[in-house]
């Protein structure tokens, strides 16, 4: 019966434009966008520009200039006026930028201008303005830079694994792209009981000599395998078509694959336990689900979140997955071990939906 | 005579409100059993409770011998469920659906190709076969319902409503279905609201009311029974006073402005002795004995979709 269930499942999957769509060809069109997004954008490969102006022959004008073009990420984009500069900045031409005064004397009060908006968030503006000052005293240094003795080492904690040298962005952009998608499995459960439901095929299935456990049981197969196929074709066109690595165990992302699954076709067993007609599913479910990847990071990473909204994200079973798969695409070597606090956690969501669905869940609605 | 299906003091309960309060009804091997009622009878709880679609709160369900609650998968095994909604992927192909469908029934590979080729041409649309079901007419659609509900083969076809919104064509092809497996065999229990239906096919009828069979058995024995062949008299005047005079000649009800009368010997003396109290005889009208007038008669003529 459950292979019978899994081919019908595919045929009518093959028919339906609107569900191919969403389980396949939209999610891969966010990747594409969202990895785009930050691939070619100064994230990437080009150094930022940071404005500077100072008079042609000011030598603290520039060491800065030359300190920042020796500055990673960054180089020195040059102005003729302090004016053109800040008009520069107002229009967003520019992210910051540095006018040195002739006169420029701390100890009087003359200080550098840097030129940036005050009123951008502290997360877009403080790494900017805190690299540029640290710029400007390392160029203004009695000792020279290269004879500064390093003060700070970068240093991964025992515990983290170490992450990929160059880490591209569809290294995020495809795991929580496929989260956020893998959801809208739960949607197609619900739709095809409320479907079923609705044109009294489930009646022909009460009817037929089959078991109730079986009948449920066949349904959710089929979606599950599903599930499986999207994952792996995400995951699969990610590393094949936009060059995003697996730093991990190839097992260890197969068995968080089988873990978000299970978890979300769950998902979709207790919104069906709700009952609800097809078209109250298709307008509320996805709102759900959009709501869920957000507070899960799929669409915003957490680690920019408030740790009170991180927290909230523990709540929901993307948050868990996400952290999964980050790790197993961007640290080296990690393992089932390393991940075995997600997959338990996915896998408990996947038991309480379960269980709940199965509480309320009618046969007979 | 085998029988096919028992009911034994079935009833269904949904909360406080009974829909079957305990019935009893056999079945017998290659009959066409019609099950008749308005609408909130319990006709479809009770079909629903027969075919193991919803658990009974009482009683029991007998198919060919074998108690539905104990061995379901065997009892099951042997009824063929045409719901009164068209219950097929509308996307798919009738071969599609229909193989789907044997597959529950444990049927597969050949032996279903073989299956679906036979339901297929029983309810003729083996032409079909490759189309898929959302480009059908209703009739179509109505036909392979059936055919869904045939693929195993069952010794037992419980059909509810299937001839609702067919154009005539159709519905006649369902009749000569009907009667086609029948004569092979096959017992058929057969809901519609439909009266011309049930009279044309139906061997016997049961008649269900307030979650209750109300009459039971064959058309000529319902007419006979419940129908009656009285006269019915419109009048002007005291209506009770010329009833009373009627009651002397003849069995009299009372609907409206009019009184039905079945003579005892006669109908003149049930004219003098109204039209002695002075009443006006307007109109007489000779009643029909029909399955409708027994149907209206045990069943009463006021609405049943009204809040």
């Amino acid at each position: 019966m459950i292979g019978a269930s899994i081919l019908k499942e595919v045929w009518l999957l093959l028919r339906d434009r609107g569900r191919l769509i969403s389980l396949f060809a939209l999610p891969v069109v966010f990747m594409v966008v969202f990895g785009s997004m930050f691939k070619f954008g100064p994230d990437k490969g080009e150094p930022r520009p940071i404005g500077i102006w100072h008079e042609a022959n000011d030598a603290r004008g520039a060491a800065i200039e030359t300190q920042l073009n020796a500055t990673p990420g960054f180089v020195a984009k040059d102005f003729a006026t302090p004016d053109a500069l800040r008009h520069a900045v107002a229009h967003d031409d520019l992210a910051a930028g540095l006018i040195i005064p002739p006169d420029f004397d701390p100890a009087h009060g003359k200080l550098i201008e840097l030129s940036i908006d005050e009123g951008a968030p502290i997360q877009a503006r403080g790494p900017i303005e805190g690299a540029v000052i640290g710029t400007v005293m390392r160029a203004l240094s009695p000792v020279a830079p290269r004879d500064m003795p390093q003060l700070v080492m970068p240093k991964t904690p025992p515990g983290i694994v170490n992450p990929l040298a160059d880490v591209s962005a569809f290294q995020v952009t495809v795991p929580g792209n496929a989260v956020l998608f893998a959801f809208f499995i739960s949607m197609a459960v619900a739709i095809t009981f409320a479907h079923e439901r609705h044109t009294g095929v489930w009646k022909r299935l009460l009817a037929a000599p089959v078991p109730r456990w079986q009948a449920l049981v066949g349904k959710l197969v089929p979606y599950f395998l599903i599930a499986m196929v999207q994952l792996g074709f995400l995951f699969g066109l990610g590393a094949g078509a936009f060059g995003m690595k697996i730093a991990g165990s190839v097992v260890a992302l197969t068995l968080l694959s089988a873990a978000l699954s299970l978890c979300a076709v769950s998902f979709g067993l207790l919104v069906s336990s709700f009952g609800g007609t097809e078209r109250q599913i298709g307008s509320t479910v996805p709102v759900l689900i959009l709501v869920m990847g957000l507070l899960g990071g799929c669409m915003f990473p957490r680690m920019f979140m408030p740790a009170f909204m991180r927290q909230i994200g523990n709540a929901v079973p993307q948050s868990w997955a996400l952290d999964g798969y980050y790790a197993v695409l961007v640290r080296q070597g990690t393992g089932v071990i390393d991940v075995a606090p997600q997959l338990i956690a996915i896998t408990a969501f996947a038991l309480g939906f379960t269980l709940l669905g199965l509480w309320r869940f009618k046969f007979e609605r | 005579m085998t029988t096919m299906l028992e009911l034994s003091g079935l009833g269904k309960d949904y909360g406080e409100r009974t829909a079957v309060a305990a019935l009893d009804l056999t079945v017998t091997k290659g009959e066409i059993l019609g099950l008749l009622g308005p609408n909130g009878a319990g006709k479809t709880t009770t079909i629903s409770m027969a075919s193991g679609v919803v658990t009974p709160t009482r009683g029991k369900v007998t198919i060919a011998g074998i108690d539905l609650a104990k061995q379901p998968r065997i009892a099951k095994a042997k009824l063929g469920l045409v719901p009164q909604d068209l219950a097929l992927y509308e996307e798919l192909s009738a071969t599609q659906n229909l193989t789907f469908f044997a597959a529950l029934y444990g049927i597969h590979g050949k032996l279903a190709a073989e299956r679906v080729a036979w339901a297929l041409g029983v309810v003729g649309l083996a032409d079909r076969a490759k189309d898929t079901v959302k480009t059908y007419s209703g009739g179509m659609q109505r036909r392979l319902n059936i055919a869904a509900g045939l693929v195993h083969k069952p010794e037992l076809l419980i059909l509810d409503e299937p001839t609702v919104g067919v154009d005539p064509q159709s519905r006649n092809h369902i009749f000569e279905t009907v009667r086609t497996l029948r004569d092979s065999g096959i017992t058929v229990i057969y809901t519609s609201h439909y009266m011309e239906e049930v009279e044309a096919l139906c061997d016997r009828v049961a008649i269900m009311d307030g979650g209750k069979i109300v009459a039971l058995g064959t058309i000529a024995e319902l007419v006979a029974k419940y129908a009656g062949k009285g006269v019915a008299l419109e009048v002007t005047g005291d209506l009770d006073q010329a009833a009373a005079a009627a009651r002397a000649h003849a069995t009299v009800t009372r609907d409206g402005n009019v009184i039905r009368v079945e003579p005892t010997a006669g109908l003149a003396p049930v004219l003098a002795a109204i039209e002695a109290t002075g009443v006006t005889i307007a109109r007489i009208e000779s009643r029909q004995a029909t399955l409708e007038t027994a149907f209206l008669a045990l069943t009463g003529r006021g609405l049943r979709d009204v809040a």
